[in-house]
């Protein structure tokens, strides 16, 4: 699976990055800002992205996740505070809360992987919350 | 002008009328002239309605004479400030022939204003005709002025409460924004640590260093799960033990895809103070680290986590069934530290039985019951 990833911690997406490929899949871009994601999507389009919302140009991170939804590219979001995504998770399957192990990590991408290849048996991970399954704001 | 004398004699002569049909001792008459409260009488058969008669009191309420007064309509203690739609209550209630209590602002002689309850009412005879009007009227100034002072205060208490809870609420919103800008920089502290952990052990070559390292991955990423855990409940103050057993377990044992390793977990939500998180937490990942590297051993084995509240005490339980291993020494050593410091940190029993391949270890220890009410 050819794999971007949306970070804007360069020692996090570098470790990101050895742990993606150590699973077996390949990473075509890191991106640390919207305009370096949007970039990558047009040069080398991913099959899949991980997103983080805080990006070097702001909480553009949202925006990236609209974008990859309008390509039908699936990505989740990686973020310290998954409260801040809108309810309808702006398209994405789902969240990995940091700070997430390294077990967390490779259950999510493991589960992730079979998904876009068209394998949905597996159960969801812990680390991964899936974006119907997402606590909702109560409304009043 | 000769008009008007006509009238005040009319109506003077009617006041005396009214009275002589009282006999001098007449009780009535004699309360009418004494009484504190202003009264007046006036005579709607006249044109204009106006006063026949008015008592002393009510000459020292506004400050005109008797003999200033009768033969002309009350209205002129009306004035500027008066409510003309006060007046046209007044109005239609006299029209209607019917009683009526208002409050209305009048004008002493002097020129001063002041608020007058005034109660008016028609007289009939016996057959049914209004004769006379009466009407007393009281001087409310000062209750209404205190009235106006109440509200003002009322008012003042409203705006001072209002403003503190403005204040109260946008402390608590920086606050909020400062916890949470914080709880960003931790967790984000907290995994790049990680990553320049995991770094190294994928650089070393030395498969001691490279265990030894992540090993202290191991207890850094427990104490991140707590720090992401403690967050994602919007009560920073509670923690769930139970949850996090859960995610670590289940995490623990999808990663390393041994499927003859088997989880079994009976769970009920057990909420501790944030200060004893980190503590239990380490404890919990000890337990369950420990049970599973039992596991991977070539038999696999069961293993069964079990944290539940039992009056005023509470239980985590890790069970396994799987051939014991030899651990190795230093690290069988950190992990018995770990436990120890953790479990004398919160006053926590840690009591071990083995028979055989079954391993059970049992942490108990006391909770405040009313902080883990689940939400
Ligand atoms: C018995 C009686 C007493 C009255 N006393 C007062 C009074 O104390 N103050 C006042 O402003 N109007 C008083 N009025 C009301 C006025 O005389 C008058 O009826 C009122 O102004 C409405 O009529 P207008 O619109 O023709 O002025 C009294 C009326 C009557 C019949």
């Amino acid at each position: 699976m050819k794999v971007m990833i949306v970070e804007d911690e360069m020692l996090l997406a570098m470790e990101l990055e050895s742990e993606v490929e150590a699973a077996g899949h390949s990473v075509v871009g890191v991106a640390a800002s919207s305009g370096q994601a949007a970039d990558i999507v047009r040069d080398a389009p991913p099959e899949f992205a991980f997103v983080d919302i805080n990006l070097q140009d702001g909480p553009t991170g949202i925006n990236v996740g609209r974008m990859l939804a309008e390509k039908r590219i699936p990505y989740v979001f990686v973020s310290g505070n998954i409260k801040k995504l809108p309810d309808d998770f702006a398209g994405a399957i789902g969240a990995i809360e940091k700070p997430y192990t390294i077990n967390g990590m490779a259950n999510a991408l493991a589960y992730i992987s079979a998904l876009v290849q068209g394998d949905d048996s597996m159960p969801p991970p812990a680390s991964l919350v899936l974006a119907q399954d997402a606590p909702r704001p109560v409304r009043n | 002008m000769q008009e008007y004398d006509q009238r005040r004699t009319d109506a003077r002569d009617a006041g005396q009328r009214l009275v002589a049909r009282h006999v001098r001792e007449d009780p009535f008459a004699a309360a009418f002239k004494a009484t504190r409260m202003p009264m007046i009488v006036t005579d709607p058969t006249q044109a204009d309605n106006p006063i026949i008669f008015c008592n002393a009191a009510f000459e020292k309420l506004t400050g005109y004479s008797s003999v200033e007064v009768v033969g002309r309509n009350c209205r002129f203690l009306q004035g500027g400030d008066t409510n003309p739609e006060t007046v046209a209550r007044i109005r239609s209630a006299i029209d209607a022939g019917s009683d009526i209590a208002v409050d209305i602002l009048n004008y002493r002689k002097n020129g001063q204003s002041f608020w007058n309850a005034l109660f008016l009412s028609p007289v009939r005879d016996d057959n049914d005709k209004i004769v006379y009007f009466f009407a007393s009227q009281l001087d409310f100034t000062n209750v209404k002025s205190r009235e106006a002072e109440l509200a003002a205060a009322r008012h003042q208490a409203e705006e001072a409460v209002a403003e503190a809870t403005r204040n109260l609420r946008a402390a608590l919103a920086t606050r909020t924004l400062l916890v949470h800008e914080v709880d960003h920089r931790v967790k984000n502290n907290l995994l790049t640590m990680a990553s320049i952990v995991k770094m190294q052990a994928r650089l070393t070559k030395d498969e001691g260093q490279r265990s030894a390292l992540m090993s202290v991955l191991n207890r850094i990423e427990a104490i991140s799960t707590v720090q992401r855990k403690l967050f994602t409940t919007d009560d920073v103050a509670r923690f769930d033990i139970a949850d996090f057993a859960r995610e670590l377990a289940t995490d623990l044992v999808g990663a390393i895809k041994r499927d003859d390793i088997h989880l079994t977990l009976d769970l009920t939500p057990v909420y501790v103070p944030a200060v004893k998180a980190s503590p239990l937490s380490l404890i919990v990942n000890e337990l369950v680290g420990d049970a599973v590297r039992r596991g991977l051993s070539d038999g696999g084995g069961e293993i069964h986590i079990l944290v539940k509240r039992l009056n005023g005490h509470f239980l985590i339980r890790v069970e396994d069934t799987s051939e014991p291993v030899e651990p190795d020494e230093t690290s069988a050593e950190l992990g018995r530290m770990l436990l120890e410091a953790s479990a004398r940190q919160v006053e926590a029993r840690i009591e071990r039985t083995q028979a055989g391949r079954r391993t059970i270890v049992d942490v108990t220890l006391l909770v405040e019951s009313e902080k883990d009410v689940p939400y």
